[in-house]
């Protein structure tokens, strides 16, 4: 059982409220490229949108694939979670993820990745479709 | 500084092949705001009065606004500003989708683009740098193409294109501007300014992101905003469940559809076309522009009969309307093919719509004949034909030569009594509003500063859609200077049609991603001096009264069915509709803003520069 976001991708519109969110809340600016959800918008073929972001997978091969041990579990929320003094930008994880769940912050100095805002996604709270859960 | 604005601006000289980065002027982003208010105040200064639109001398400039690109609902949306080659006038076309958002991001607040590059170009902007590059793999390709070419070729998947397809390549005057596949700055042109300069495309990524000054206030506030103002508001009611194919019904009630040609205010077909056939036989998903809780849009696809496969974004009403019902189309597929053309051939369907419309009815007439049309069998509701004509357009084949520099000028090469039916105003294709079933729409069109439009006045919400009186001149004035006010607010921030914002609503927004302090009062004096500007901007071109015209077919046909049986738009009233619009806006007889009036407005820097004030 994943303990990451969930997404209804048939709800989808492609608004990206969820990214200018993120980024804002992550960052301090509306920068979707430093959002830790992607949100691609696949057009004209095959015509959706499709969302990336950190599953917290049981596999978790970004962990075993990290050299740095960078991506550490937070006891607290029981997620994995990525401790950017320790990472080195390397972008191991992101070749280890199946689903495209993790990136290199446009500086290319760290990886970022979903860390559900340490308890209250506000992806989740402001989405206006009711795409992404908890 | 946080204040939402990137602070630079980009310049772009073609013929020199020389970019140049520059300080936003803080006084006029002050006084203009951004968008429509600022792009205007930067071409009134940089544009040479009685300039060719499609010679070099000509400006194209591109403008986003202080809010594009954070999270105020429903404000990704920038605006192509230029001088139209369609209309002669003033030229400020929106579209919407994630362009905008992304030339911020990019590090820019607007780009200035002067001259004509020595072969075809485009223009890469990436995080605050900018290059002039080769485009002779991209000319010639249609606009989906065009963006796929530029994203493997910059290595950026997540690029924005905004190109002008080949429509705008051959210079035709009904060619717009397209970004994102299929949202469209679509009236007036701009297409064939982009190339007239030889600019295929304006490209752009960013990583840059907007500052505001108080990130938590500010995603508290519009958090709340987002759902209060937008998503629960009952105004955006039709937006969330149709979009503004919802309009098709009620055009049809109020007799108001456009219909073959412009001959009637209802069609026979209308069930075929409406919003209910686009939810039940095309669409595919909703889709929405970037930072919106309504999406509006729609993804369809035909997926049955002879234009199986054919998919695009819409069609919206306009689209319906003049392609549609105007051309008497009654399958909705047919029009998903028309708008797909016209999305990758560059051309706005609302004029596109119209110039097949009127070419149709020449044919029925047979003022045109199978030897103008490459054999075509132009008869309205044909619409194997009708799917032809936005490729015979762009090409400029056989008659699509004419019909391309839209139906004013069609008209006039034609003759042989085509002038006569010709429906625009400024040399702009009519909107789907048919003035004889709400009058004051013969006003908004006439006084529009881009040339016949209804993005700029809306009576009609107020009167056939609503409980006024459709026929009654009385009042018709006020609604358009209180409509071209709020617009001239709207288009600069710049919000999207479909909010239904209320000035104090926007003037914390703008309080909110700025910092300045700023009330119902004070926006509507930028309002003020932004309409002003356009019409001063016009008025120096030239434009007077006579400008402010209605086609006679208003005033001498009537329309024959429905609500609007025998109805007409009498010349008198439309005389007495335009002197109470004059008197409101203070203007002189001719239509023009007086000294005082630019005095009033804070628009004193630019009295200097209007000969007729002399």
């Amino acid at each position: 059982m994943t303990k990451g976001l969930k997404a209804d991708l048939s709800k989808c519109t492609g608004c990206q409220i969820c990214a200018l969110v993120c980024s804002a809340t992550h960052t301090g600016k509306f920068n979707p490229s430093e959002s830790r959800i992607e949100v691609k918008d696949l057009f004209p073929e095959p015509g959706e949108f499709k969302l990336n972001f950190c599953r917290q997978c049981d596999e978790h091969p970004c962990v075993e694939a990290c050299p740095a041990e960078a991506i550490v579990i937070n006891d607290r929320l029981g997620l994995y979670v990525v401790d950017k003094e320790k990472c080195t930008g390397c972008g191991a994880c992101v070749e280890a993820c199946q689903y495209e769940g993790c990136w290199l912050d446009p500086s290319g100095s760290y990886s970022v990745k979903c860390d559900l805002c340490g308890g209250a996604p506000q992806c989740v709270e402001v989405c206006p479709k009711g795409v992404l859960k908890r | 500084m946080a204040d939402g604005y990137t602070g630079k601006v980009l310049r772009v000289d073609l013929t020199a092949d020389k970019i140049s980065t520059e300080p936003l002027n803080r006084e006029w982003a002050k006084r203009f705001i951004g968008g429509k208010g600022l792009g205007a105040r930067y071409l009134f200064e940089e544009l040479k009065p009685g300039v060719d639109p499609l010679s070099p001398d000509n400006v194209l400039m591109i403008w986003t606004g202080p809010l594009v690109g954070t999270m105020v609902p429903l404000t990704s949306r920038y605006a192509v500003v230029t001088k139209s080659p369609l209309t002669g006038t003033f030229l400020d076309s929106y579209a919407g989708g994630y362009f905008g958002p992304e030339l911020k991001y990019a590090g820019f607040d607007g780009v200035i683009i002067k001259g004509k590059a020595s072969k075809p170009v485009y223009l890469w902007i990436n995080d605050g740098k900018a290059e002039i590059r080769d485009a002779k793999n991209l000319w010639g390709k249609d606009n989906f193409k065009t963006e796929e070419l530029i994203r493997k070729e910059t290595g950026q998947n997540r690029a924005r294109v905004a190109s002008t397809g080949p429509a705008g390549e051959k210079l035709s005057l009904i060619a717009g501007v397209t970004s994102d596949l299929t949202r469209n700055a679509g009236r007036g042109g701009g297409g064939a300014v982009f190339g007239s300069k030889n600019l295929k495309a304006v490209a752009c990524r960013g990583t840059l992101g907007v500052d505001v000054p108080d990130i938590d206030g500010f995603l508290k506030m519009t958090k709340e905003m987002l759902l209060k103002d937008v998503i629960e508001n009952p105004d955006h009611a039709g937006s969330i469940t149709d979009g503004t194919p919802i309009i098709v019904d009620m055009s049809q009630n109020a007799a108001i559809l456009p219909t073959r040609d412009w001959s009637s205010g209802e069609f026979e077909g209308s069930a075929g076309i409406n919003s209910d056939a686009i939810k039940e036989k095309v669409l595919v998903r909703r889709k929405a522009c970037m930072g919106c809780g309504l999406a509006c849009g729609s993804w369809v696809k035909a997926r049955t009969g002879k234009f199986k496969g054919s998919s695009t974004e819409g069609p919206e009403y306009e689209t319906i309307g003049l392609s549609g019902s105007n051309c008497g189309i009654s399958s909705i597929e047919a029009i998903v093919k028309f708008a797909e053309e016209c999305d990758k051939l560059g051309l706005d369907t609302m004029s596109a719509g119209s110039v097949t419309a009127f070419a149709m009815d020449l044919y029925e007439r047979k003022i045109l004949t199978k030897k103008d049309t490459g054999g075509l069998d132009l008869r309205f509701g044909n619409e194997e034909a009708f799917a032809k004509m936005p490729a015979m357009l762009a090409s400029r084949a056989h008659i699509g030569d004419v019909l391309a520099d839209g139906s004013k000028r069609a008209a006039k090469k034609i003759g042989k009594g085509a002038e006569k039916l010709v429906i625009e105003s400024k040399g702009s294709e009519f909107p789907a509003y048919d003035p004889r079933g709400s009058i004051g729409m013969a006003l908004a069109y006439a006084t529009s500063d881009r040339g016949a439009d209804h993005n700029r006045a809306w009576p009609v919400a107020q009167d056939a859609y609503g409980s006024g009186d459709p026929w009654n001149p009385e009042g018709k004035a006020a609604i358009c200077v209180e409509d071209n006010t709020r617009t001239s607010v709207k288009w600069s921030f710049i919000f999207c049609d479909f909010y239904a914002v209320s000035f104090k609503n926007m003037a914390k927004y703008y309080t909110a991603v700025t910092g300045v302090p700023a009330d119902e009062d004070h926006l509507r004096s930028i309002g003020k001096r932004v309409w002003n500007l356009t019409r001063a901007f016009n008025a120096r071109e030239g434009f007077t009264k006579k400008d402010d015209s209605m086609p006679e077919r208003m005033e001498k046909e009537p329309l024959q069915s429905g609500k609007t049986k025998g109805k007409t738009v009498p010349r008198a009233d439309f005389e007495k509709m335009l002197t109470d619009y004059y008197r409101l806006w203070n203007w002189d007889e001719q239509g023009r803003p007086t000294k005082k009036v630019l005095q009033d407005v804070g628009l004193d820097d630019i009295i200097a520069k209007l000969p007729y004030l002399k």
